[in-house]
């Protein structure tokens, strides 16, 4: 899943940037609100952490604009304005959810899995396919009673096959929500990735899971 | 003891100053009338003695009376009957009229008066008033029998008063009852004049009862007041107006603190959180405590000038005066911040005067100094200018401090020294600069009795304070 965060306090963002990414978001980040709506609007995030009060343009502007432009993607208000009235702004203008500072890293997580569900209409926190069981929470991937050991990458790109479980999903889907903006771009790096995952999820006596859709792209558990 | 409410107080003000002003209006009618008759009923009672009293004289000890009786049938008795009784200086009597049969008029005797009246009731009832005169008896010159010195005689008159005190009687209930009427009527009155007078009032204290902290914006209406009441509602409204800005100063401030808090702990919290989701190597923990303590350190620092700002309006600051030489301390204070500005390319000029020496307070000069070197160098462009000058202005020094660095416009100048403001609205430099050093400048200029003002010519930005001398004994 690939997240976007705009918060300007230095520390803060670099803390969140690491530990998003640890657990296997794709982060893009931005200081300003002026950027970060220059990203929004460049790529499709499955969430955005958007802190309120930013140079440039604060983070109320950023969230007017991207829903004046019909941008649905899910945000999530991460400020320390704590009031009530604060909390209803945000929310009322279009933000998903509002989380106020100093917040505990392990929720900010578990909101974001409940967000990135939600875009995806799950409601279980555990995605299966078959025998394959993917647990969100705790980013564990099993196939039937062995576990797989998946690289980050690689769990980022069964997670995001498995949200679209049925669906053909295209490369360009799979390079705008499982890689950054930074990322290095390569004709066939999602190709080589969807190789690494077939390996290790395939078993010979099964039918496959993941199918290649010619010229189309990907789909799992069809 | 409960105070009276002002209603209840002009209630019984209006009706018992009314009440006082009846009762004797009511005592100086009934007196002026029952003074009026009583006076006409002794004229007449007087004429009559005196008629009288010329019919009488004397010859050796024998008192003659030379009028007929039956000529004046009301001593003679009856329903309206008069009477009268002459008594002899000592109280002797000489003769009554027939109308007084064996009763006797209550002898009085006249005293420095041509005439004294009095009224009582004769033993047999009878309320009459009497006029007592007090003469000398005529003598014939010409008889041998008459007397020198004739002997003095009292002759009192009365008449059955009894139909005068009944109309006096009733002139009193008459009052009585009127005043009573109008008192009850008067009640009646002023309770609605001082409803209706009081209603303004009334509207008035039930607007100000329903202000409270939450709704501090609502003000007192002033369409229909009474012009005695229209300066109170003026300035009670001025009063909720800064009222309401202190509030809305304490609100903003409390946020502000909250946000320049909640910011770094969130900081701090994030990077622990995220360090201790798995394990990691000692760089990284170094690295993660090192970026906590660099984030306490800028509160601690925050904390600090909160503190300071506490002390000065608490008025806990106190001063050590010493002679100073400016130009060194300005030097003393760019220090800290030389490599920053270094690496920023900015140039510091210090041209004030070396030998500029001046009474002050080393340590609150130190921190104006400071403050306002860190924020030029924060602030200043890449590869600006700072310079520090100061002058002689009449008995006091002016010392400026200007760099090329300026981003504020007119208007943002008047919030310069307001607490936790910050040009940039959106704190971008929370947790580095918390809108506390101009703040903290001003109250410590403030405190030595000087000014500052903030000012940006062609574009600089140019700060000015002036310091009076410091006055002996302070």
């Amino acid at each position: 899943m690939r997240i976007l965060l705009i918060e300007d306090y230095p520390p803060l963002q670099k803390s969140l940037a690491k530990g998003l990414r640890e657990a296997n978001f794709a982060v893009d980040v931005s200081s300003d609100g002026q950027e970060g709506l220059w990203y929004v609007m460049s790529n499709d995030y499955d969430v955005i952490i958007l802190d309120l009060m930013l140079p440039k343009l604060d983070g109320l502007s950023v969230l007017k604009q991207l829903r004046a432009k019909n941008k649905d993607n899910h945000v999530l208000i991460l400020t320390a304005k704590d009031t009530v009235d604060d909390r209803i702004k945000g929310l009322d203008l279009g933000a998903d959810d509002y989380l106020v500072k100093p917040f505990a890293f392990g929720e900010l997580l578990a909101r974001l899995r409940a967000l990135t569900r939600r875009r995806y209409e799950q409601k279980h926190p555990c995605l299966k396919i078959h025998d394959l069981y993917i647990d969100i929470a705790s980013r564990r991937v099993w196939r039937g009673d062995e576990e797989v050991v998946l690289t980050s990458r690689e769990y980022m790109l069964l997670e995001y096959l498995a949200m679209r479980a049925g669906q053909v999903v295209s490369r360009t889907d799979i390079w705008e929500h499982v890689y950054e903006f930074n990322s290095e771009a390569s004709s066939n790096v999602v190709d080589v990735y969807i190789g690494y995952l077939r390996k290790k999820i395939e078993k010979e006596a099964n039918p496959p899971l993941l199918r290649t859709v010619r010229g189309q792209g990907y789909i799992l558990g069809a | 003891m409960p105070m009276r409410s002002l209603k209840s107080r002009l209630m019984y003000g209006m009706i018992g100053g009314m009440a006082v002003l009846l009762i004797g209006f009511d005592l100086i009618v009934y007196h002026a009338i029952s003074r009026t008759l009583f006076s006409q009923f002794d004229s007449s009672l007087e004429s009559v003695a005196r008629i009288m009293s010329a019919s009488v004289e004397q010859d050796n000890n024998n008192i003659n009376f030379e009028f007929d009786v039956k000529m004046m049938p009301e001593f003679a008795g009856g329903t309206r009957a008069a009477y009268y009784e002459f008594w002899k200086d000592d109280g002797t009597p000489i003769a009554k009229s027939p109308s007084l049969g064996s009763n006797d008029l209550v002898w009085f005797k006249p005293e420095n008066h041509p005439h004294t009246s009095k009224s009582f009731v004769m033993k047999d009832g009878r309320s009459v008033r009497a006029v007592a005169v007090n003469f000398l008896p005529r003598t014939e010159k010409n008889n041998s029998n008459a007397v020198d010195t004739p002997q003095s005689i009292i002759l009192m008159v009365a008449r059955d008063a009894g139909n005068l005190l009944e109309h006096l009687q009733f002139l009193k209930y008459l009052l009585s009852f009127a005043s009573a009427g109008i008192i009850s009527l008067a009640c009646a009155v002023a309770a609605i004049v001082v409803r209706r007078g009081l209603a303004p009032l009334s509207a008035v204290a039930a607007q100000i009862d329903n202000i409270s902290e939450d709704n501090l914006k609502s003000r007192i209406a002033g369409e229909h007041l009474p012009a005695e009441l229209a300066p109170i509602q003026r300035q009670l409204n001025n009063l909720l107006t800064r009222l309401e800005a202190s509030f809305e100063r304490e609100r903003a401030f409390n946020a502000d603190v909250a946000h320049e808090l909640r910011t770094p702990l969130a900081g701090i919290r994030s990077i622990i959180d995220v360090t201790l989701t798995r394990d990691r190597d000692a760089a990284e923990y170094r690295s993660a405590l090192s970026e906590s303590l660099s984030i306490i350190n800028n509160m601690e620092e925050m904390v600090a000038k909160l503190l300071m700002l506490a002390r000065i309006e608490s008025g806990q600051m106190t001063f050590s005066w010493g002679q100073i030489r400016p130009a060194e301390l300005v030097d003393r204070c760019w220090h800290p911040f030389s490599d920053k500005a270094a690496a920023a390319e900015i140039i510091f000029d210090n041209r004030l005067d070396g030998n500029l020496v001046w009474k002050s307070d080393a340590t609150a000069l130190s921190m104006i100094f400071s403050n306002l070197l860190d924020n030029a160098v924060e602030y200043t462009n890449h590869g600006g200018r700072i310079w520090a000058t100061a002058g002689k202005i009449d008995t006091g020094i002016e010392i400026i401090f200007e760099n090329t660095g300026n981003q504020l416009t007119k208007q943002q100048l008047e919030s310069v020294f307001d607490c936790y403001w910050q040009g940039d609205a959106s704190r971008s430099r929370t947790g580095v600069h918390f809108g506390l050093g101009l703040p903290l400048v001003k109250r410590i200029v403030e405190l030595l009795g000087g000014k500052i003002r903030v000012e940006t010519p062609n574009g600089l930005f140019s700060i000015h304070i002036y310091l009076p001398p410091v006055k002996s004994g302070s």
